[in-house]
């Protein structure tokens, strides 16, 4: 039996534009459980990159309730969402997001002294996570601009990894990556996932999606259906055929 | 042209922020430039229009007697002189008086007229400036009516002599030559049927009172010195008062001189910290803007194009704000006026004054303009290409300050540490504003401490020697007033402390003071280089003047009393503002090898908690018609410096808020701007768990070191230079080396509270942090 991570309830999201409102999400009751690795797929506009937003508390629901563990995280100030996310999530993003002025240790370990203060064992962790994503030594101190686009989206995995969150959020993580650079980087959160660190991923690509273990399908703000592809073992030509006709039922 | 408008407009468009800050320091700037501009130029100038309006002598005296044969010898002097152009004689009363005034009171020689002849005389004419429906009383000097604390209809006490005369208040005058204390004679008009009764009971000596006008206004100090000492020797009884126009014309404006060397310090200060804030902006704008800079470039537009829409830009802003700033100095005017006037007591009419707005057009533009090309020269050097790839880039990679691994602090001050030490240009920004503001705060509390609080040290160095009171008595009743003192057992301290007029080469007029044993006067800090007079032979001479003439410490001088020159040796330097630098210190036994001594005034210091009036009272009658005037100084010194400690409130107060409110803008710019630069970084910190309040904390703190070292810096320097720059303030005055105290605990109380009001302000503004949503990083806004 899975353990519930994460729960929405009712869970509906409203932006007004042009003096309409758009309901973006609509009433979503959902379950993620410890240990998977979720995609959420869907068209463009479908409120994938919103729904994950709500979900990782970068955002606040219009409606409805999200409970992380027993935390309802739904009524949370910003500033109570801001420590939730620093102990409880991790996130890698499209754009890959390092701070240019700090170096690559710099940008890891400003993570995490955030939730830990013992420096040594922190820097220990780091190193080990570098090696872990193929980061050699000689680039620990380098510019985020000074490294390849894979190499900046490792280490933003291992930034993302430094707490050891409960959860690793992604957002399109090779949405920015050319295909060989792509595949390192969703080799590295397969290999996390097999070691048991729950992912949620934002995707539209279905190379990436096969990584998932579990895929949700959103339509026009609502999941419209799911698919179970069970543990992720490379080549596997069942799990692609699957997907697709899943897909193809989705109407993707 | 068109393009480089565009380019401009374009830039304000995009930077609302910025350039309302912009614009509010150089409406500070601006306004206080042409404050100053005005006090300095045309406020000094009034006085002019003001004495060629009264038609106002170049030399005022008043001697007492007004006999037939004595007014021909003083018409037959002045026809054979010739120098002098025209006079006007006639009768008048003159005596020592006082009266309440401002907590305290005004004692000076009062020259009384009859209301009528005094407006109509054709020489030294006066003018009534406001009058009261009163009939009969008196009329008396418009600065004191100016602050309200005295006013029309009130019913006054009047010091006449040893005498006292109750008139109502019927209105105020306008006298350039003795319209103020501060003239060393005041004018007082009474109705006919007044002065007729003080004529008659005697309470004054009838005197005759002239105005002389000379063709060299610039002589009249040395022409004054001689016709006095002519009219002395004639006359050795009778007592004679003088002044002219070069001392009266500036000791009328200390204030005002005052007032416009701080307001254009203030200026100069504000106007530097506008320009290295729109250096700074120029600079960022070029980082920041690299890729459309190349863009424009790729477009077609050339270097200067692009500089001139940065010139278009802020000189647009600027010679606009500055205009606005001129209008703003207009309204502000009027107040500084009204509190001019208290201290002048010369009417001015606010008008608009050409020059000083071109002066200020100029300045401000012209600076502004030249910032700008300094700061937007780089843009001559970015190629297009390497600019659209973004080739050039703005941030340095020589270094990762202070690095996480190794930094034994904790985070928040950390990564405060790394965004100053990456951001030298903020930092060079904050340090010249705290730098310049540390300066300004050093002088307010040096005022505070030297003026308003324990206003001595002002008034030692403005009025050379103050004690409890001041006896004058005739040389016949000298061992009497000795005597007297000695059996009365409220008295400390007694000593000889009078001047008299003597003359240098090519007759140039020294006020010369003398005391048996400088050693025994209060303010020893009046000889600031050398030492005071010990023997007959020696001379301690005004700095001012020493440097004027080339004398040296040493040299030998020739002085001049009652026609007999002799020579002293230099032994020292003065600094008294009495006679604007032009004062020597000689020994009793010094003056008396040029002529007999006259003047008796002898200084008295009461055991503390002595009642002055009452040993004033005991004076008088002990004394009887020997003594001609005794004087309440802590009195007099309350009443009429009651005029700088309230403008050096205002100021010190002005200074402050103005501090503030430039601390305010700065750091308004400088949050923007890196909120501006680093908004992509704050939302990645956000949505790494940053708080709000964490990251407002680390953007204040990265201000802080700046700020707490160049606040040290300032201050410690300040400390070391505000003397010599408040003197070289007080130089026109005669004033060489100011010795005020600063107190340390309270400038090192103040450097702290400069340092929390930076912090305070720095946080409020990088509130703004607040509205950074991790979301829209997400969204890629």
């Amino acid at each position: 039996m899975k353990k519930i991570l994460l729960e929405t309830e009712g869970l509906s999201k409203s932006f007004s534009s042009g003096g309409t409102l758009q309901h973006v999400l609509k009433n979503i009751d959902l379950k993620l459980y410890e240990g998977d690795f979720t995609v959420i797929m869907g068209a463009s506009g479908a409120g994938k990159s919103t729904l994950l937003y709500a979900l990782s508390g970068m955002d606040t629901p219009s409606l409805g309730t999200i409970t992380f563990g027993k935390e309802v995280i739904s009524g949370y100030s910003s500033d109570e969402l801001a420590v939730f996310r620093r102990g409880s999530c991790g996130f890698v993003f499209q754009q890959i997001y390092l701070i240019d002025g700090m170096n690559v240790m710099d940008n890891v370990l400003a993570a995490g002294l955030l939730v830990n203060r013992d420096r040594n064992a922190l820097v220990r962790r780091a190193k080990e996570l570098f090696r872990a994503v193929d980061i050699p030594e000689r680039d620990w101190k380098k510019f985020p601009t000074q490294l390849s686009g894979g190499e900046a989206q490792r280490v933003g995995i291992v930034r993302a990894l430094i707490n050891s969150p409960r959860i690793l959020f992604a957002d399109e993580p090779t949405g920015a990556l050319n295909s060989k650079t792509g595949l390192d980087v969703l080799d590295t959160l397969s290999r996390f996932n097999e070691e048991g660190q729950s992912v949620v991923m934002v995707t539209h690509d279905m190379r990436s999606a096969r990584r998932g273990n579990r895929i949700l399908y959103l339509k026009d703000g609502s999941v419209l259906g799911e698919c179970d592809l069970g543990k992720y073992v490379s080549g596997d030509r069942e799990r692609h055929e699957k997907l697709s006709a899943f897909l193809e039922e989705m109407g993707w | 042209m068109r393009k480089s408008l565009l380019i401009a407009a374009s830039n304000l468009r995009r930077t609302k922020g910025q350039t309302v800050a912009i614009v509010a320091l150089i409406l500070l700037a601006s306004a206080m430039l042409n404050l100053g501009l005005m006090l300095s130029t045309d406020y000094k100038r009034n006085f002019d229009r003001c004495h060629d309006r009264l038609n106002d002598g170049h030399v005022t005296l008043v001697m007492t007697g007004n006999d037939t044969k004595q007014q021909e010898f003083l018409y037959r002097t002045l026809e054979e002189e010739e120098g002098v152009e025209e006079y006007f004689c006639q009768d008048a009363l003159f005596m020592v008086g006082s009266f309440a005034y401002n907590g305290g009171e005004v004692n000076t020689e009062f020259v009384i007229l009859e209301k009528e002849s005094a407006l109509s005389r054709p020489v030294g004419r006066m003018e009534i400036v406001e009058e009261g429906e009163g009939k009969s009383g008196v009329y008396l000097p418009m600065l004191y009516g100016a602050d309200g604390k005295i006013e029309l209809g009130d019913m006054m006490d009047i010091n006449i002599g040893s005498h006292v005369m109750r008139y109502q208040v019927c209105g105020f005058l306008n006298s350039a030559m003795a319209g103020s204390h501060n003239c060393s004679m005041s004018a007082l008009l009474l109705t006919a049927d007044r002065y007729e009764e003080l004529e008659r009971l005697g309470y004054a000596p009838a005197s005759t009172f002239a105005s002389v006008r000379i063709r060299d206004k610039e002589e009249s100090q040395d022409f004054e010195a001689a016709l006095k000492n002519k009219i002395s020797a004639a006359y050795p009884a009778q007592r004679v008062l003088s002044n002219a126009y070069g001392m009266v014309s500036s000791s009328r404006y200390i204030s005002q001189m005052i007032c416009s060397s701080v307001v254009n310090a203030m200026a100069f200060f504000v106007t530097l910290i506008a320009l290295v804030v729109i250096s700074s902006n120029v600079i960022n704008y070029i980082q920041e803007n690299m890729k459309n800079l190349g863009a424009l470039k790729a477009m077609g537009y050339r270097s200067v194009q692009i500089v001139a829409g940065l010139q278009a830009q802020f000189l647009g802003v600027a010679v606009l704000t500055s205009a606005a700033g001129i209008g703003l100095s207009y309204c502000l005017f009027p107040a500084l006026n009204r509190m001019m006037i208290a201290q002048t007591g010369i009417p001015y009419v606010m008008r608009f004054l050409p020059v000083p707005c071109m002066i200020t057009l100029g300045t401000i533009g012209g600076a502004v303009a030249l910032a700008v090309w300094l700061s937007a020269r780089r843009i001559r050097k970015i190629e297009p290409i390497v600019a659209l790839r973004q080739g050039v880039l703005t941030h340095s990679f020589k270094r990762n300050h202070v690095e996480l691994e190794r930094a034994r602090m904790p985070l928040q001050l950390a990564l405060a540490l790394k965004t100053c030490a990456s951001g030298m240009k903020q930092n060079i920004t904050v340090s010249i504003t705290m730098l310049v503001l540390s300066l300004v705060v050093v002088f307010s509390v040096l005022m505070a401490q030297n003026v308003i609080v324990d206003m001595m040290p002002f008034i030692n160095l403005i009025v050379g020697e103050t004690a409890d009171a001041c006896v004058n008595v005739h040389p016949r009743a000298e061992d009497d007033l000795l005597q007297a003192a000695d059996r009365d057992g409220s008295v400390e301290k007694i000593y000889l402390y009078s001047s008299a007029e003597v003359c240098h080469v090519d007759g140039i007029a020294l006020v010369a003071t003398m005391a048996e044993d400088f050693s025994q006067v209060n303010n020893q800090d009046v000889c600031y280089q050398g030492r005071f007079p010990l023997y007959d032979n020696e001379v301690a001479i005004g700095a001012k003047y020493a440097r004027e003439q080339g004398l040296k410490l040493g040299d030998e001088i020739a002085l001049t009393a009652e026609g007999k020159d002799v020579d002293y040796l230099i032994c020292g330097f003065t600094q008294i503002s009495n006679n604007l630098g032009k004062d020597c210190l000689l020994t009793r036994e010094g003056f008396e090898r040029m002529g007999a001594f006259t003047d008796m005034s002898y200084y008295v210091d009461l055991v503390p908690g002595a009642d002055i009036e009452a040993f004033r009272k005991r004076m008088e009658e002990g004394l009887g018609s020997d003594l001609n005037m005794t004087i309440n100084i802590a009195s007099v010194i309350e009443g009429s410096a009651g005029v700088y400690v309230s403008l050096m409130a205002i100021i010190v107060a002005g200074i402050l808020v103005l501090s503030v409110a430039v601390i305010a803008f700065v750091l308004y710019l400088l949050v923007r701007t890196l909120l501006g630069s680093r908004k992509r970084d704050y939302g990645i910190l956000k949505a790494l768990g940053f708080t709000t309040g964490q990251l407002v904390l680390q953007t204040a703190a990265s201000f802080l070191p700046a700020v707490l070292l160049s606040t040290a810096v300032g201050i410690a320097a300040s400390a070391v230079i505000i003397n010599p720059v408040v003197a070289l303030f007080l130089g026109g005055i005669g004033i060489v080396k100011c010795t005020f105290i600063l107190p340390v605990g309270w400038t090192m109380l103040s450097g702290a509270g400069l340092v929390l009001i930076a912090f305070g302000l720095a946080c409020l503004l990088s509130l703004r942090i607040r509205k950074i949503a991790p979301v829209a990083l997400l969204a890629g806004e």
